[in-house]
């Protein structure tokens, strides 16, 4: 049996076009919000991968972004707050043929279901997770989330937030994250570009978009700004596959607004599910009777 | 940074139906995205905004269908090279272009700085044509973009001074909860 997933094989480019992936319900985000970008980048990412709307399933928690699911015609599960991850494992394992996004803020992911992205990793089940990253719990009124820079007045730091950031980049490097990227909606080809090699990417994918909040952000932090600052990492001579080089550069989030690949794994490991499949076949072989399930779990 | 709009387009390589598939594309993109700035503001009471993006949507429609009749009738049956997931904003408004309770002023600057992006990107286009037939259409496409902003200032000077909805109006300032 293959260990390793398959990479989604492109079909006929032109067979679905972006209109494909878009539902009928009508986004209620601010006009204006860095979302409307993600969700362009997504429709068109899912159009130049070319699989149909029944053979995704897109889950999320709550929060601004979280609402992603249900403006696809894909399968869609806008779940519990923070808990995103645990639910699209348990897609991804109880369905492996269905390609599995998971989108939701950097609150949803960092805070609230912060304890869950590392064991995604470390299982490496074959998900792509997409955050938008805007600094704030933007659904709530604009309350401090865990990637806040230092200083940030909201509602909930009015005299301007003591704490430091979380990096989300260096966080999921850290872990052993085998497709680590960053993008902005102020580079709408490269982000689709990003989304896209995120989606075929066999194994546990992140991609931390920097996307405003037109509300509540600040200035500095929308597209205007982002459009000055950005720098593709290509540009920069970056090798995607040198994982010491990325977690470098992933130090400088916050500061310096880096865009593309930060590390892609160039021998990716086999996926959970994958071994899940290996094994299963594996004492499929071997089946014990009903009533002697048990022993294997005794010892002798 | 300078963002390409088209990815991955050799317009070296252009034929005059690809041009056309093209042009019909950008059209295209342009409708649907003033069609969801109208309906975003429409869903967030900034009805005059969104009016005026609804009629840019269907003055985009008609330009659309007008490149589609002369597609269909040089091309008959000919299925479309083009592929929407590399067009970006060529003629459409950037999506970050609105905002609740924008002007109407704001709009038609909005309209009117997306009909120069148009201009620029076919302009930038036209001296890497090769095919002569591709450059005639690209070259309209850029003439017609010159038209389009005259009809939009003409439109700001005609509303000029007309009460408007406000954003700063409705500031509402975060407060510790």
């Amino acid at each position: 049996m293959e260990l390793q997933a398959k990479p989604v094989q492109p079909q006929t480019p032109a067979a679905l076009q972006p209109k494909d992936y878009k539902s009928d319900l009508k986004p209620i985000w601010c006009p204006g919000c860095g979302d409307f970008g993600v969700l362009q980048a997504l429709y068109r990412a899912l159009s130049a991968i070319g699989r149909q709307p029944h053979e995704i399933a897109f889950i999320s928690g709550i929060g601004c972004s979280s609402r992603i699911p249900g403006y696809t015609t894909a399968y869609g599960f806008n779940s519990v707050h923070g808990r995103a991850l645990p639910i699209a494992q348990g897609v991804k394992l109880a369905s492996p043929e269905l390609l599995v996004v998971v989108a939701g803020g950097d609150g949803d992911g960092f805070s609230i279901g912060g304890g869950h992205v590392a064991h995604a990793i470390r299982r490496n089940i074959d998900l792509t997770y997409l955050v938008m990253d805007n600094q704030v719990y933007g659904l709530t009124k604009g309350q401090l989330s865990p990637t806040a820079p230092k200083g940030l007045h909201t509602v909930t730091s009015p005299f301007g937030s003591l704490e430091e950031p979380i990096n989300p980049l260096l966080y999921v490097l850290a872990y052993g994250a085998g497709f680590v990227a960053q993008a902005t909606p102020a580079d709408m080809p490269g982000m689709a570009a990003l989304v896209e090699e995120a989606l075929r990417y066999p194994g546990f994918a992140f991609v931390n978009i920097q996307s405003p909040c037109v509300t509540f952000g600040e200035e500095e932090q929308q597209l205007r700004a982002h459009k000055a600052k950005m720098k593709p990492l290509a540009s920069l001579g970056h090798d995607s596959s040198n994982q010491l080089a990325a977690l470098d550069l992933a130090r400088a989030y916050g500061k310096e607004l880096y865009t593309g690949v930060f590390y892609r794994n160039p021998a990716p490991p086999p996926t959970y599910d994958a071994l899940v499949r290996l094994r299963q076949a594996e004492l499929a072989k071997t089946r014990q009777p009903r009533e002697r399930v048990l022993d294997a779990y005794l010892q002798k | 940074m300078d963002v390409t709009p088209t990815q991955g387009i050799d317009f070296t390589r252009l034929t005059l139906r690809d041009g056309l598939d093209l042009a019909i594309s950008i059209e295209e993109e342009a409708r649907d995205r003033y069609q969801d700035f109208a309906e975003q503001l429409t869903l967030h009471h900034t009805v005059d905004a969104a009016n005026f993006f609804a009629r840019m949507a269907r003055v985009e429609e008609i330009h659309r269908s007008r490149l589609a009749e002369r597609r269909q009738a040089l091309f008959p049956g000919e299925i479309s090279s083009a592929i929407r997931a590399k067009v970006f904003d060529v003629e459409a408004p950037e999506f970050d272009q609105v905002r609740v309770f924008m002007s109407v002023e704001q709009a038609l600057k909005t309209a009117l700085a997306a009909e120069e992006k148009a201009y620029d990107f076919f302009a930038r286009a036209i001296p890497q044509l090769q095919n002569a037939e591709v450059r005639a259409l690209f070259t309209e496409l850029r003439d017609e973009e010159v038209e389009h902003q005259a009809l939009v200032k003409q439109e700001m000077a005609r509303t000029s001074g007309e009460p408007s909805a406000n954003a700063e109006a409705y500031g509402d300032d975060p407060v510790a909860q």
